[in-house]
């Protein structure tokens, strides 16, 4: 009997490795990130204002839409390669399956946050060390927010006709809360307001991660089921 | 006793109109307009009492995986998913006169419309699975989740539309001082409207065991 | 402040009219489903 921890780190390793020899994912997901920031400047036109008030929103509606391209494919190779029922074959708590591909998943979507990051201040002049210890934090809690309800929907959405369409559906309105407050924190971070400013949408996304994780490793286990 | 619970629903909802229109007297700011309080307010009011119940049906699904428990589940959150949008046009309609647009993202307003359309998803996820156990477990989740979301959503948008240091309670403003007349309509359509929405889940959660029985 | 009273009729009336619907709805489901369940299975 290997340990919980054992389990979930074979199943990050695994998906890390997969990555790392075909960079599916994250290769497309840089070029879809070179492209938002385009299409940004395109929708906002050349005003440097402007695209400085927008940059806090920008950069999360972004990361978001990112994420619903990445985190809708958590399950997809194990449909593809056929390993789907030995998931649903795997011995004891199933929530380390789910610790596993969370943890594959942060590791991608937080390169994702940091490209975005430096694409934003090469492109639209945003001085990120202004905001940065606090700007950090906000990217691992935002990261970590997202991750992990995406993976719990993924992994719900993985076997249902138009998943497609279903993910983005059910992930957007539940991920409303993380949104807008890695908007406002890193707004204030941005501004170099106090921390004690927007310190309290910092606590709004600690408590969402802890909600999602918590309900994430408690539900997992119904969903690989059967 | 589902047609008893729709009688008491009809005859409340007709105290309720008389309560709004007859007994409650014209505010005294707003006018009229202020009588589509009595819609807005408890639709608002049983669209969180049917999330609610379908967070604990939720649970008691994963637990017990009563088939009774799954269907009131899915009654709850459509009939909920029905009053929510009745909210939100009441709202709206509300809004219109009282601050001269159909809709401003006033916090209470914006919260009950992410609501709606989180249950919108919650019902299309269950219209696309067509293995009826696991279409009852993936709603039991989402159900779970959906209401987990349902504070944060609520403190993460009240936070976003007041720009500063949140209050420490849930009610901005604190108790207003209403007249005893617009209490007692007020609370004659909450009991109505909680009725109505009692006798909608009875007559759902039926209609649904006879489809499943049909199906079978 | 004028009492716009086509506001309150309005939203009344889409109350009803949602509610209303929504009921009916139940109803011609039911109907649906009795007739499906009355009908004797043919078989195949």
């Amino acid at each position: 009997m290997i340990s919980y921890f054992a389990r979930a780190w074979i199943v990050a390793r695994k998906d890390v490795a997969v990555e790392r020899r075909s960079k599916e994912t994250l290769n497309a997901l840089v070029f879809f990130s070179l492209l938002l920031v385009f299409a940004f400047q395109f929708a906002l036109g050349p005003d440097r204002e402007r695209l400085a008030q927008a940059t806090p929103g920008l950069l999360w509606l972004g990361f978001v839409l990112a994420s619903l391209l990445g985190l809708g494919r958590t399950f997809l190779i194990e449909r593809e390669n056929d390993c789907w029922e030995a998931l649903l074959l795997t011995p004891g708590d199933k929530s380390a399956i789910y610790v596993g591909k969370l943890a594959g998943n942060l590791l991608l979507m937080l390169a994702v946050g940091i490209l975005l990051v430096a694409l934003f201040t090469l492109f639209f002049n945003v001085n990120v060390f202004a905001g940065m210890p606090a700007l950090a934090l906000v990217m691992v809690l935002g990261t970590l927010g997202v991750a992990s309800v995406g993976t719990l929907f993924a992994a719900m959405t993985a076997n249902v006709r138009a998943r497609e369409l279903l993910f983005p559906v059910l992930l957007l309105p539940v991920l409303v809360p993380v949104l807008l407050a890695t908007v406002k924190a890193t707004e204030g971070a941005l501004a170099g307001e106090p921390f004690g400013a927007y310190a309290h949408w910092l606590q709004l996304l600690a408590a969402a991660d802890v909600i999602y994780l918590v309900a994430g490793l408690l539900t997992f286990d119904f969903i690989l089921e059967g | 006793m589902t047609r008893v619970l729709g009688w008491l629903a009809a005859a409340g909802l007709v105290i309720g109109l008389v309560m709004a229109f007859v007994i409650a007297p014209r505010e005294v700011t707003q006018g009229h307009v202020q009588r589509i309080m009595y819609v807005h307010v408890p639709t608002a009011w049983v669209a969180y009492l049917a999330f609610a119940v379908v967070f604990v049906a939720s649970i008691v699904y994963l637990a017990r995986r009563s088939a009774t428990a799954d269907r009131l589940a899915h009654a709850s959150a459509e009939v909920g998913v029905v009053f929510t949008g009745v909210t939100i046009a009441s709202g709206s309609i509300w809004g219109k006169p009282t601050w001269g647009t159909w809709w401003t993202w006033d916090a209470r307003l914006t919260s009950v419309a992410i609501l709606f359309i989180m249950y919108l998803g919650y019902l299309l996820l269950r219209g696309m699975i067509d293995e009826r156990e696991r279409g009852a477990r993936y709603a039991a989740v989402l159900g779970i989740i959906a209401a987990l979301d349902i504070p944060l959503v609520h403190f993460s948008v009240y936070w976003w539309r007041t720009l500063h240091q949140p209050p420490s309670l849930m009610k901005p403003g604190g108790a207003s001082t209403m007249p005893a007349p617009i209490v007692a309509a007020l609370l004659v359509n909450l009991a109505a409207f909680t009725l109505l929405y009692a006798y909608f889940v009875a007559r759902r959660t039926r209609l649904l065991a006879r489809q499943q029985q049909a199906l079978a | 402040m004028p009492d716009n009273w086509s506001f309150v009729i309005a939203a009344y009336a889409i109350a009803a009219v949602a509610l209303g619907g929504y009921w009916r709805r139940l109803v011609r489901l039911e109907r649906d489903v009795e007739r499906r369940n009355a009908r004797p299975r043919r078989p195949r």
